[in-house]
């Protein structure tokens, strides 16, 4: 009993800091102190979110935004992770890509919205493409990385023992590069969700993204402020889940 | 335990005039590549069932020679043969322990023990009560699950042995494999592995820069000399079995050490005649040492 107090102890003392800024916030609003029609109380931001969730706006626009980065992140992983062994392992490969990649890479994927807009036009193909292109980048340079990051004893020790170099691939190189991949797909579904925000302000009718943008010219500030806040509670979750996640999946490192 | 130090192909290993030039690329701004000889004309045979010591200076070629024989470095000239058979790659009748325990921290200590297994494509079943046995052999049941990052260095060594030995090969390669754990430990560790080597009749190939560990632990010791490194003597010792830490303090270990500390010193062919000289006095005496 006095041990789950502890723990409900602990938990309130690590979010205390939220809390004093919730509460300042809202004080703040209350008493003028900040303008409360662009900020308005937090209390107020609480019961919009509220009616958000009850008249199933939020999901809506949720679902919407989830599938389109899901997809993104997806095919972000489904081409940076084989390219990036296949760069980390082949050397011909790497002199071939190389330098287009780096070129590439430095390219800001904000900066190409419009490119994706004119090319894809205004639908899911043009968001989709976005996100992948943003999180092909952290997941493919993370995939290289851990490639060539094997410590060499490791794929010594598996030839000694006489194992194919298929078999040297997929037990020695793959395993030791895992953890390396799995950054790297955290940091891409992290900032797949900021892409998503941009992606869909620029032209889209429909995302969490667009909600922001549409709350905001409609002069709706608390939803607005709502939206923020589920975008806020999404990357914590996103984090928070991928990082039980690694440590489930990846159980022989210590902590 | 009288040994002849003659080499041929009747050994289990047998290197004849084996040698090794290293290509170093970007040595010089220029890109003319540079060659180091890291073996030259090493000429040695492996007895079958013996302890082999080989001790040198750092620097010598004593990993080189045991990578060419575990057929993960190919040779430059000469040869190496295994039963007779000269050595072309990697394959489970030897198995290589290495400086870095390189125990793959992915898999449990059982996994580990299980890989060469896998490559043998040994049933899953059958692989674990192999695994489990050898486990066992060093002693380190309780860890089975345990993965390599929660061992202390003396365990991790032990479970690369257990690993080396679980796919049964005819030779153990080792590489300096205690030279990472302190001297209590590595006591305890040198009668573990005279404890699995006689139980398993492996033949062992031990590289170390410590005499006394070279000396206590073998049947013979090869001494190995540098630039080019080359084995300069083979030397039987003839200390009777089981070994105790008492022989490190008796005559004949201090006239073994001593001879071979003066060949370790010796850095030209010149002085190198006087010193065989000196062995020769040594040898005169009591207990005879075997050149
Ligand atoms: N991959 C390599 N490329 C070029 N030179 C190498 C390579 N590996 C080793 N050498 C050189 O070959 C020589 C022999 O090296 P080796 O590692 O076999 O020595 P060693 O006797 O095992 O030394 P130590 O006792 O320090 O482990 C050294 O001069 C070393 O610098
Ligand atoms: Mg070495």
């Amino acid at each position: 009993m006095s041990k789950a107090l502890n723990l409900a102890g602990g938990y309130l003392k690590s979010i205390l800091g939220v809390l004093v800024f919730l509460l300042a916030w809202e004080i703040a609003s209350r008493i003028g102190l900040i303008n409360n029609t662009f900020i308005p109380p937090f209390s107020k931001v609480v019961v919009n979110l509220a009616e958000l969730i009850a008249d199933g706006t939020l999901f809506h626009h949720m679902a919407i935004s989830l599938m389109r980065s899901l997809a993104g992140l997806g095919l972000g992983i489904g081409v940076g992770v084989p390219l990036g062994l296949a760069i980390g392992q082949i050397p011909a490969v790497e002199r071939f890509l190389g330098s287009l990649l780096e070129t590439l890479r430095q390219t800001s994927v904000l900066a190409l919205i419009p490119v994706f807009i004119l090319l894809l036009g205004l639908g899911e193909t043009s968001k989709i493409a976005m996100i992948f292109w943003g999180t092909l980048w952290p997941i493919l340079l993370s995939t290289i990385g851990g490639v060539k990051g094997v410590d060499p004893t490791y794929i010594t020790a598996s030839r000694s023992m006489a194992e194919t170099r298929v078999g040297v691939f997929l037990k020695v190189i793959l395993p030791a590069a895992l953890p390396s991949i799995f950054t790297g797909v955290r940091l891409a579904a992290t900032g797949a969700v900021m892409l998503l925000i941009a992606a869909e302000m620029v032209g889209a009718s429909s995302g969490l993204g667009f909600l922001i943008y549409d709350y905001q010219v409609k002069y709706q500030i608390p939803k607005m402020f709502a939206v923020i806040a589920v975008f806020s509670i999404m990357g914590l979750v996103l984090n928070f889940g991928f990082v039980n996640a690694e440590k489930r999946l990846i159980r022989w490192r210590p902590e | 335990m009288n040994r002849m130090t003659v080499t041929g192909k009747r050994d289990i290993i047998y290197s004849d005039q084996l040698g090794l030039v290293y290509k170093i690329r970007n040595a010089k701004k220029n890109g003319e590549p540079n060659f180091l000889t890291a073996l030259k004309d090493v000429t040695l045979g492996v007895h079958k069932g013996e302890f082999l010591s080989i001790v040198g200076p750092s620097g010598c070629g004593k990993s080189t020679f045991l990578y060419v024989l575990a057929g993960l470095i190919k040779k430059t000239s000469g040869a190496a043969y295994i039963d007779g058979e000269e050595i072309t790659g990697p394959a489970l009748n030897r198995g290589i322990i290495m400086q870095q325990y390189a125990l793959f921290p992915w898999r449990t200590v059982q996994k580990n023990v299980e890989y060469g297994l896998e490559v043998k494509k040994l049933p899953k079943q059958e692989r674990a009560r192999v695994a489990d046995e050898f486990i066992e052999l060093v002693g380190l049941s309780e860890f089975s699950n345990r993965y390599p990052y929660e061992l202390s260095g003396g365990m991790k060594q032990r479970i690369a042995i257990a690993r080396a030995l679980a796919y049964d090969p005819e030779v153990l390669l080792m590489d300096e494999p205690f030279a990472a754990v302190d001297e209590q430990t590595r006591g305890f560790l040198h009668a573990e592995l005279l404890r699995i080597w006689e139980k398993t009749n492996k033949t062992i190939l031990f590289v170390t820069h410590s005499i006394d560990e070279a000396i206590f632990l073998a049947d013979r010791v090869a001494i190995m000399s540098a630039s080019p490194g080359t084995i300069r003597e083979v030397l039987d010792i003839d200390l009777p079995r089981p070994r105790s830490e008492e022989m490190k303090s008796s005559r004949e270990f201090a006239r073994y050490r001593s001879f071979i500390w003066q060949h370790l010193q010796a850095p030209t062919d010149i002085t190198r005649e006087v010193l065989t000289e000196r062995g020769r006095i040594l040898a005169a005496e009591p207990n005879e040492v075997a050149i």
